[in-house]
């Protein structure tokens, strides 16, 4: 590559590099010099050490709680997710009636903010005269309203919204690898007398593996990092009943003002999505086949 | 190369900007004030800040508010370079250890504007203990709440419910609302600690204050004491029994609503709900209050209330002009100005007599009745001080309690040993032992 060539590509890509540089890498580096950190944000901080750490992981910390709330959060939608989300793909893949209208009325929930689909979320669920699910409750069963947002129920009110919003987008994604897979290779299987369950084992799924593992890790990282539904159900007042990873870090930087054992816990979680995300690339590796 | 380094440099000052901060020289002062823009707006403050330059031609008042007035003055405060003056919900014992507040002590012992006595002697007492550190105190608060619980006249009167004497009564109330078909109780569910102060009321009326303050100063086995598990007993038996269905979903919109429609009898909150609630108050709703009942036998004085100082005022050790913000805070509460944050605000001022001799409406009448009756205040500084105990065990334990997850024994012995890890932790400052406040 000639001098001109580089000094141009540079160039161009200084201002994004350096925004980069600010925005994201510089503060992950200061969050693993904060972790180490006694500071409230206001006064001068001390180092400590590991004590944060250790702190994070004591028998008195929330932490334990919180990621079992997090690995909750990511098998429960995770297992209806990718089974709803494979099974809509495959029906609209056989080119049902109305496949194209299902695709995006299934997709839509995926555009909407995250925000918007909680508050919405919340007017199904409220026990007040709006909500729709307590609204069918006391109308056609004579039942009394039931808090589905309380904070003991919350984790399980989480699961039908997770899964009606992270449905139409994977979907998608197994919808495209399903079209990438040549109609000769089901015609041949078929002339072998494969029936649709076999087609779907012996065929879609390990021609589509690479992107079924891609979609299983998306809803991993996911899992792991849920904050936002969880911080505007809870009005930003999360429990025991309802803490995850993310909301407890938040919680201590900004709600009790320990800075350094937020950050111990925003590193803790950074290395559990990239170790998790390693160990099931690892896991669901399969011999790549060629077509 | 050297054209891609001005690039380079011409980036970082396209993104870093320069900061610039005129500075007078005419001797004419500028007081930076930073509000938290609540329910209460910021007219009040500007009309009096406007009223402040008049009388102090050599002093503008710079004023200024956001709802998250905390996110800006983090910054500022971490950069030596705050307001002069601030209301906000920022640490304020972390602000008070970490030398950033100035001291208020000199100038409370100053005269009150249109007043002939100190400024701290037209303040009501009790309001600035809470704000008082190794003798010093560090915040003034403009507004004065109470806690109490409130009805819709017009409603109970159509019922023929009556206004209860004592806790007894106030159960018996309860049961004769639901017989009725209403909810007896609204609650804030979504923050289960709207029970706290209803709690810490209950334990008031069970033990004198001197045993009251022994809790605030963290002694061992008072949140396990016979007392206190009877105050958790009382509030679970009155939620598990009486609170709206849901209401534990709730968020304190949603359950103050039920209540101005008159789905719910009875809610307990602050002051600061009917300024709240206006504009979803419909007409021809008489809101009104009582005190927390006493309790039948208790060893507590059966009138005093919990109340203290709200839209606390500090001024920063690190401002420009700290002497000059201290005495615009006095001018904030001088009479004239308690009487008009009363009238434009309709809520309460911590001046001593600022209700007297102006129109103030039938609510608030309501409130100042439940203040006269009282022989004093008191209030929590627990969930002040120690922020990992308020904003995480305490939320849990009261909600276990008010959802008859945990029994009150199991409540007690939760609070007890979250108190204990305070007790234990030197990282946590704790104030010296303060007993009842004079």
């Amino acid at each position: 590559m000639k001098q001109r060539q580089r000094f141009f590509i540079f160039t161009m890509l200084s201002p994004a590099l350096l925004l980069y540089g600010l925005f994201v890498l510089l503060p992950a580096v200061n969050a693993f010099r904060y972790s180490l950190l006694r500071w409230d944000g206001l006064g001068k901080p001390v180092f400590i050490g590991i004590q944060n750490f250790v702190k994070v992981f004591s028998s008195a910390s929330d932490f334990g709680v919180a990621l079992k709330h997090n690995i909750f959060l990511t098998v429960v939608p995770g297992v209806f997710t990718l089974s709803i989300s494979l099974y809509f793909a495959y029906i609209i893949h056989q080119k049902v009636k109305g496949a194209r209208l299902f695709r995006i009325a299934f997709f839509f929930p995926n555009v909407i903010s995250s925000v918007a689909v909680t508050l919405l979320w919340i007017l199904i669920y409220s026990t007040t005269d709006v909500g729709l699910l307590n609204h069918i409750r006391k109308i056609w069963f004579h039942l009394p309203a039931y808090a589905y947002t309380q904070s003991a129920n919350l984790l399980w009110a989480l699961v039908p919204m997770t899964v009606w919003t992270a449905v139409g987008f994977y979907m998608v994604l197994f919808l495209a690898a399903m079209e990438n897979i040549p109609e000769s290779l089901y015609e041949a299987a078929r002339l072998d007398g494969a029936g649709p369950a076999r087609l779907f084992q012996n065929i879609t799924i390990p021609l589509m593996w690479d992107v079924l593992t891609t979609g299983i890790i998306f809803l991993v990282v996911a899992g792991l990092k849920a904050f936002d539904a969880i911080w505007i159900m809870e009005n930003g007042r999360p429990t025991s009943f309802t803490h995850t990873l993310s909301t407890l870090m938040y919680s201590k930087v900004f709600e009790e003002y320990d800075i350094g054992r937020g950050t111990a816990i925003a590193v803790v979680l950074f290395f559990l999505v990239l170790g998790t995300t390693l160990i099931f690339r690892r896991l669901l590796q399969r011999e790549r086949l060629e077509y | 190369m050297n054209r891609a380094i001005i690039i380079f440099i011409g980036s970082l000052l396209m993104l870093t900007g320069c900061s610039y901060q005129p500075k007078s020289t005419d001797g004419q002062i500028t007081i930076e004030v930073a509000i938290f823009e609540g329910g209460y707006g910021l007219d009040w403050h500007r009309s009096i800040a406007r009223q402040y330059e008049k009388l102090h031609p050599n002093i503008s008042i710079n004023l200024w508010g956001d709802p998250r007035v905390d996110e800006k003055l983090k910054p500022r405060v971490l950069r030596r370079n705050p307001p002069d003056i601030a209301s906000s919900s920022l640490p304020f014992w972390k602000l008070v250890v970490a030398n950033k507040l100035y001291p208020l002590n000199e100038e409370l012992y100053t005269a009150a504007y249109g007043q002939n006595m100190s400024w701290r002697d037209t303040i009501q007492h009790g309001v600035l203990a809470d704000n008082t550190y190794e003798g010093k105190v560090y915040a003034v608060p403009t507004n004065l709440s109470a806690w109490v619980c409130w009805y819709d006249k017009k409603q109970f009167d159509a019922h023929g419910w009556k206004v209860p004497a004592d806790w007894g009564e106030f159960m018996k109330l309860c049961a004769q609302i639901k017989a009725d078909g209403v909810a007896p109780l609204a609650f804030q569910g979504k923050y289960p600690i709207y029970a706290w102060a209803v709690l810490l009321s209950l334990y008031q009326r069970l033990v004198p204050l001197e045993q009251w303050y022994e809790m605030q100063d963290l002694k061992p086995g008072a949140f396990t004491s016979p007392e206190f598990i009877h105050a958790a007993r009382l509030i679970q038996e009155m939620s598990t029994k009486y609170y709206e269905n849901g209401a534990l979903a709730m968020t304190h919109t949603e359950s103050q609503l039920e209540w101005v429609n008159g789905r719910a009898a009875m809610c307990f909150c602050g002051l600061w709900l009917k300024n709240e609630m206006k504009n979803a108050t419909p007409a021809g709703f008489e809101m009104r209050c009582f005190a927390v009942p006493p309790v039948e036998g208790g060893k507590g004085d059966p009138h005093a209330v919990y109340a203290g100082g709200a839209e606390q005022f500090f001024v920063f050790s690190e401002a420009q002009h700290p002497k000059e913000a201290a005495d615009f805070l006095k001018f904030m509460l001088s009479k004239d100005s308690a009487h008009s944050y009363i009238q434009k605000l309709d809520t309460l001022s911590p001046v001593i007599d600022s209700v007297k001799g102006i129109t103030i409406s039938p609510e608030l009448k309501s409130a100042v009745d439940v203040l006269d009756a009282s022989t004093r205040i008191f209030s929590d500084r627990l969930s002040g001080l120690y922020l990992e105990f308020a904003k995480n065990d305490l939320p849990d334990a009261l909600s276990d309690l008010v959802s008859g997850k945990s029994t009150p024994e199991q409540f007690g012995t939760k609070l007890e040993n979250a108190v204990e890890r305070v007790r234990r932790n030197p990282e946590i400052y704790k104030p010296a032992t303060m007993g009842v406040p004079k």
